[in-house]
This record gives structure tokens, C-alpha cells and sequence, in this order.
């Protein structure tokens, strides 16, 4: 389907590659020299940011699906292409992935300063943000499954950046696996689709009708007949987003992946490693409506992920961890939008999260730059507050992830909210719940980081400007001076103004712009689905909905500001009264321990022991018992030759009067 | 019967004293003694055959006279082994001289 090289084609092929070919530029050039590698990082993520900018701008209402594709493999009636999707959600989340990497990149610049392996650092932020824009721009899911594992492999490098570290190589594997878990349901449930409808085309199953028009002429596969197979294969393939998006039962290698450099995290948490499991989801978003079954089995899972994970964000006193809880969270509360059928409210929380989690993150990043901690206790204590662009900055995302108006997650929330509701109230309930938990740990930190106690005059610092670490920052990393600790601070802080404006304006200017965006086109396209606007509140009125959502978050600021901000506060959570609960908490709920148990038992337990009995039995027992075999023959044929002369004569007499007998008779 | 089986029986009947001599004595040297009784009876076999079967060449007392020769050096060989084994092992009783047992 390639006509001639349009400008959008070209810019779309800008955009796909340019990650690749910075990353090979890195790999094979530029692994020695660091500024010519972080150039060519820079320069390349702000060209294919241009690029994807300019369609996003060209297609803008982009009623129509635009594909470019190229067939990579035709066998038969087997047909594989290979191109690009531009749709109003591949064109979001390509503006979104783009945009944060390039963020990140130039982030980077600060926060990687005089660390040895910026090039490889680079290289591995290229392949990433790579391997995303072309997960997000794919026109079948197995281009999307294979840049979905890509994205797995950047990330395991990522994470494991520090291998030297021994933690930091085990989160790197432990991610990998445990994602590498939900890819096999994944794709087991790829192939089944594709054996019954042989095609993955992913503009087939993001229409509404065309996935209507398919269930009757599915295949019949084994003894199922197509509704089964659909619930099946769309729960298969939803087990991918599992285990990508960090949900229930796969949710633990999240919090350890923080071990990769803090902006790592950001991306890894706001647009790309996560991001991949909710934007399946949302990418064949009418494939799962055709099944109520599935739509149920998200709800359910988003629900537990974001009640446990916030649960577990109440006691860490580690801020990276803090956020990568709060985005498990996040992610829950984005698989019960969606599970609630509200398309559009889970993939403008998907956008709006993006942007404040990033920059969440970012703070973080400076704030452990600068103290050298990952606690923020001891950050509090160490002055935190005096940087003021930092402070306000996580103060803007802290309000946002609560969902306070007027920032960008207060609108996104409420819209799945407004979704949760039109359910059974159970589900909004439990939505609440998570609102006001959310609102009481990210507070926490707040408060915690603006009025430290206790000892908190110790380390005063005595320059006046705030906003970026001049002197101590001088002190701890003597390495640079003067000029370029100045754009080494303004590279990171520049990034969370640049964030902070988005996460400001995001929600107010352009809510309504994307709801029409997004929807419209799916209208366009004839979905079947009425309650896409997520704000058809059957029972409980909408106002009723925002008020209580709001009510709910106040609730638990107040909470946390009487434990942790005001003047006579402890600091100590209300958890720590119920000391099992907090180490339930603090532990995970022991899911790391169940499956470390699981382990044990059916790994190395099972596989493993069966194996080595296997090898022990079997394979050296059959070497043994071949060599036993002679030995023993040996033994036995050895005693004939017993040294006792007279014993051998009788045996040589009997066989010669055999023989002797033999010939007289024949 | 005529009288080359009976020269035949004889000298069955001395192989057979010799060959259960071999393989019952204890001595190595009433071993050898059995050797040389079962050479005999050969001997025997050997002229009874050439005086009723074939007189007019001689073969068979030639055969004799070497099989004659053949036992002496057996013996002088045997009785040196024997001597040898004495030596090592203080009797000439033949269970003692098992070290080539497997």
C-alpha cells in the first residue's frame, strides 16, 4: 500500500527509525566519546519529537486511519506487513512517547553527568524509545508483539544499567521474567486469534463493527465456538498487558525495576515500558468490548493492583518507590477504566499520567541527585524544601496524581470515575477508596519534604538563591564547575518546568479537545459502543460522582497533613499502629515471598530436582551401567580363570571329549 | 576281539589311570608321573597301530622313539618347574600355585 514517498511518509519514517540508527551511530561509533553520543541521543530524539509532532499536527482530526504498509512475509494466505497505523490513539501516544523521551534525554544530560557509561546509557534510551514509537505506530499486533518484546529487552538493559551492582542485575532479570510470564498468555492468544481470523490487522480490531462483522466468519477452533474463542484469546492476550503493565498477579518487578537510573524510571513509568500493557488494551480496545467476560477480568485485576499497591506506597519511605507503587496504582485505576468501558477515560489518564509521573519522577531524580538518598526523610532533613523549583514541581504532580482540580489528573480521574459509577457501585467504591489512599501517601511525601521535624536544622544551607544545588553540588561532585554545574541544573530543571506547564495545562485547555479527538473518530468509525463519553452515571449522578471523588481525595490530604504536616504531627502513619499490617504492607504483601515459594517449590523443586534426577539416574546411571555391565561379565567370566590348574584341565577334557564324542556321532 | 583291541584297551585304560592322575593328585610331581602314563598309552596306540594296521614302514615306532625323547625333556622341564615352585612356595602341592587366578 505504498504510493510514492509522500512528507507524511518520510516523517513517519523519521520517526521510526531514527532510535535505531542513533543506537547503532552509539553502539559502533561513539562508545568512547560521551558528548558525541549525547548529541546524537539529543539530536535524534528531537528530530523524530519534530517529526512526530508534525503528524500529529498534519492528521489532527484524523477521522480516518491512516496506513502505510509494505507485506514482510506472504506464504499462502498467510500475510505479515510491516508499516505504520496513524490513528487518533497511535498519534496521541506517538506525540506522548516522543515527546517524554526527549524530555528524558536532555534530563539526562544533567542527571548522568560524569558517570562512564553515558554512551551506552544513550544508546540504550535510543533503542527504547525506539522500539515504543514503533509498538505504538504498528499496524498488526505481531509488529506490535515484536517491538512489545524490544521494548522488554531495552528495558532489561535499562534496569540493569549498574550491573556491577548485584540488586541491580537481579531487578533487571527479575523484570524480564516476570514479564516474559504474561508474554507466553500473550502470545498463545496472538496465535489462537490468528489461526481463527487469519490476520492481525490491528485496524480490524480497533473498529467496533469490523470486529462485530468477524466473530461469525471466525474459525471454528477445536470444539469452541467463536464467542469462547474471542473471550479466550482477548484474556490470553490481556495476560500480556499483565505482565507489561505491572498488574496483580504479576505487579512485583515494578518497584525493584527503580534500581536503573531514577530517569530510567521516568520513562520506564510514564510513557513507555508500562504504558505498552494499557495501550494494547486500549489499541484493540473494541476486540475486548465484543467480550463482557474479559472486560470483567480487567475490572477485576485493576481493582486489586491499585487497592494492593497503594496499600504498599502507605509505608515505603523510599521516594522512587513511593511513585512506582503510586503507578502501579495508576495503572490499576487505568485497566478499570477500561473495564468499565470507558475507552476514552482510560486513555486520557493513560496521557495525563504519562506526563505527571514523569515528572514525579524527575523531581525525585534531582532531589536524590542532590542528597545522595533515596529516603525522603532524610531529604526533609537535609533541607529539601530550600529547592524551591523541585518543591513545586512534585507539588504540582503530587496534586495531579491526587486528582485535585485544576491539573491534568483531576479531569482524567473523574472521567473513570464517571465510568466506575455507571457500574455496580461496588467498583466506584473501590475507586474511591484508591483515590483517598493515593491522596494520603503522595501528601505524605509533600508534607513530609516541606516541614521536616526533628533534627531538620542540622544541615542548613547557606546560599541564597534556591532552585538548583549551586555550592554543595560544586562540593559533592567536584568533577564540574562554574558553567557546567549551571547547565547541568538547568538541563534537569528546565525539563520539570516543561513538565510542570503540560501537567498544568493539560487538563483545562485541552480535556475536551482530546475527548473529541479520540472519540469522534471511534464514532466515525461506527463503534458500537454508547457509553464511550464515560459520564452516563446510571444511578448516581455526575456531580454526585465529582464531589465524592473530591471529597474523597480531601480526606486523605487532611489525613496526612494531621500525621505529617502539622506543627504537632508525628510523622508517624497511622499504619504504624498496626504493626502487621505495616509489615504486611512494607513486605508487599508477601508476594515476593509467594513467589520465591513458588519457586522453590516448582522450579527448583520440581523441573530442577526432576532434571537432576534425570541426569543422575538416567543418564549417568545409563553410562554406569553399561561399564557395571562389563565389569560384572568380566567378574563372572574371570572365574573361570581360577589359577587352580587341575580345575582348567577337567574343563579343557570335557570340552575336548565333547567335541571328540561330536565327531564319532556325526 | 582280536588282539588289537585289546592292545587298544590296554592303552585306553593307562590313558585313562593317566589323565585321572592329572586331574586328581594333589603333587605336582605325581602329576607328571600321570603325564608320562598317558604319554604311554599314545605309545602304546602309536605301535599297535603300525604292527596290525601298516607293518612295512616303520612310522610308528619312529613316532614312539620321539615321543620317548619328547617325555625326557618334558620331565626335565617339569621337574625344574617344579623345583622352581618348590622354591617359591616351600611345597609342590599344585592348589598353592594360583596367582594367575581373574
Amino acid at each position: 500500500m505504498v504510493e510514492g514517498l509522500s512528507f507524511e511518509l518520510l516523517m513517519a519514517i523519521v520517526v521510526s527509525m531514527t532510535g535505531l540508527i542513533c543506537f547503532g551511530l552509539i553502539m559502533i561509533f561513539s562508545l568512547r566519546s560521551i558528548n558525541v553520543s549525547v548529541t546524537i541521543g539529543v539530536v535524534g530524539s528531537v528530530l523524530s519529537w519534530l517529526a512526530g509532532l508534525y503528524l500529529f499536527i498534519h492528521y489532527w482530526p484524523a477521522h480516518e486511519a491512516v496506513v502505510f504498509q509494505v507485506n514482510w512475509i506472504v506464504s499462502d494466505n498467510i500475510q505479515v506487513p510491516f508499516g505504520y497505523y496513524f490513528d487518533p490513539l497511535s498519534l496521541l501516544m506517538l506525540l506522548i512517547v516522543v515527546t517524554i523521551s526527549m524530555l528524558i534525554q536532555i534530563y539526562s544530560i544533567g542527571y548522568m553527568a560524569g558517570d562512564t557509561g553515558k554512551s551506552r546509557f544513550y544508546a540504550c534510551l535510543c533503542l527504547f524509545a525506539w522500539s515504543m514509537i514503533n509498538l505504538v505506530i504498528a499496524p498488526a499486533l505481531l509488529q506490535l508483539y515484536i517491538f512489545w518484546e524490544l521494548v522488554g529487552v531495552s528495558s532489561y538493559l535499562l534496569i540493569g544499567f549498574y550491573f556491577e551492582k548485584f540488586s541491580a542485575s537481579e531487578a533487571g532479570k527479575k523484570a524480564f521474567v516476570m514479564t516474559r510470564a504474561g508474554d507466553i498468555g500473550f502470545f498463545i492468544g496472538l496465535v489462537l486469534l490468528f489461526l481463527a481470523a487469519g490476520h492481525l490487522a490491528v485496524d480490524v480490531f480497533s473498529s467496533g463493527h469490523k470486529v462485530a462483522e468477524m466473530i461469525p466468519h471466525l474459525k471454528p477452533l477445536f470444539p469452541m465456538n467463536p464467542e469462547t474463542l474471542l473471550t479466550l484469546s482477548a484474556i490470553l492476550i490481556f495476560s500480556g498487558a499483565v505482565g507489561k503493565s505491572a498488574q496483580f498477579p504479576l505487579l512485583t518487578w515494578l518497584p525493584d525495576a527503580m534500581e536503573g537510573p531514577t530517569p530510567v524510571s521516568a520513562l520506564l513509568h510514564s510513557a513507555t515500558m508500562v504504558a505498552a500493557g494499557v495501550y494494547l488494551v486500549a489499541r484493540i480496545f473494541p476486540f475486548y468490548e465484543a467480550s463482557h467476560l474479559a472486560l470483567l477480568v480487567m475490572l477485576i485485576i485493576g481493582t486489586i493492583t491499585m487497592l494492593l499497591s497503594s496499600t504498599m506506597a502507605m509505608v515505603a519511605r523510599d521516594i522512587k518507590q513511593v511513585w512506582a507503587y503510586s503507578t502501579i496504582s495508576q495503572l490499576g485505576f487505568m485497566m478499570m477504566g477500561l473495564g468499565a468501558g470507558a475507552y476514552f477515560a482510560g486513555v486520557f489518564h493513560l496521557t495525563t499520567h504519562a506526563f505527571f509521573k514523569a515528572l514525579l519522577f524527575l523531581c525525585a531524580g534531582v532531589f536524590i541527585h542532590h542528597f545522595d538518598t533515596n529516603d525522603f526523610f532524610d531529604m526533609s532533613k537535609g533541607g529539601a524544601r530550600k529547592m524551591l523549583i523541585p518543591m513545586i514541581a512534585v507539588t504540582i504532580g503530587v496534586a495531579a496524581l491526587s486528582g485535585l482540580p485544576p491539573l491534568s489528573g483531576f479531569y482524567s480521574k473523574e472521567a473513570i470515575m464517571g465510568a466506575l459509577a455507571s457500574k455496580h457501585w461496588i467498583w466506584l467504591a473501590a475507586g474511591l477508596l484508591g483515590a483517598a489512599m493515593t491522596a494520603y501517601y503522595s501528601f505524605r511525601v509533600i508534607f513530609v519534604m516541606w516541614f521536616p521535624k526533628g533534627g531538620a536544622a542540622g544541615h542548613e544551607h547557606a546560599h541564597g538563591h534556591v532552585g538548583h544545588a549551586d555550592a554543595d553540588d560544586a562540593g559533592a561532585h567536584g568533577a564540574h564547575h562554574g558553567k557546567a554545574v549551571w547547565i547541568t541544573e538547568w538541563c534537569m530543571l528546565s525539563v520539570l518546568i516543561a513538565l510542570s506547564l503540560i501537567t498544568l495545562i493539560i487538563g483545562v485547555f485541552f480535556h475536551k479537545d482530546l475527548e473529541m479527538f479520540l472519540t469522534g473518530a471511534k464514532e466515525m468509525a461506527g463503534a458500537a459502543h454508547g457509553h464511550v463519553a464515560a459520564e452516563g452515571g446510571h444511578g448516581i449522578g455526575h456531580t454526585t460522582v465529582l464531589v465524592l471523588a473530591l471529597g474523597c481525595a480531601l480526606a486523605g490530604i487532611v489525613l496526612a497533613w494531621f500525621e505529617f504536616g502539622a506543627r504537632r504531627a508525628t510523622q508517624m502513619g497511622f499504619l504504624s499502629r498496626y504493626k502487621g499490617l505495616e509489615r504486611l504492607f512494607a513486605n508487599r504483601w508477601y508476594m515476593d515471598h509467594a513467589y520465591r515459594k513458588l519457586l522453590d517449590y516448582v522450579v527448583y523443586g520440581g523441573f530442577t530436582n526432576t532434571l537432576t534426577r534425570n541426569d543422575r539416574v538416567v543418564i549417568d546411571g545409563g553410562v554406569d551401567g553399561v561399564s557395571n555391565l562389563t565389569l560384572g561379565l568380566g567378574r563372572v567370566i574371570s572365574r573361570v580363570q581360577s589359577g587352580l590348574l587341575q580345575r582348567n584341565l577337567y574343563l579343557t577334557f570335557f570340552l575336548l571329549a565333547l567335541m571328540g564324542l561330536y565327531f564319532f556321532l556325526v | 576281539m582280536n588282539s588289537l583291541y585289546v592292545y587298544l584297551f590296554v592303552a585306553l585304560f593307562l590313558f585313562c589311570v593317566g589323565l585321572w592322575g592329572v586331574l586328581q593328585r594333589r603333587s605336582l610331581i605325581a602329576m607328571l608321573i600321570s603325564v608320562e602314563l598317558m604319554l604311554n598309552a599314545a605309545s602304546i596306540n602309536f605301535l599297535a597301530f603300525n604292527r596290525f594296521l601298516s607293518p612295512d614302514p616303520a612310522i610308528g615306532q619312529i613316532v614312539v622313539l620321539f615321543i620317548m625323547g619328547t617325555a625326557a625333556a618334558e620331565a626335565a622341564i617339569g621337574l625344574s618347574i617344579i623345583l622352581a615352585l618348590f622354591r617359591r612356595y616351600q611345597s609342590v602341592e599344585i592348589g598353592k600355585a594360583q596367582e594367575l587366578k581373574g
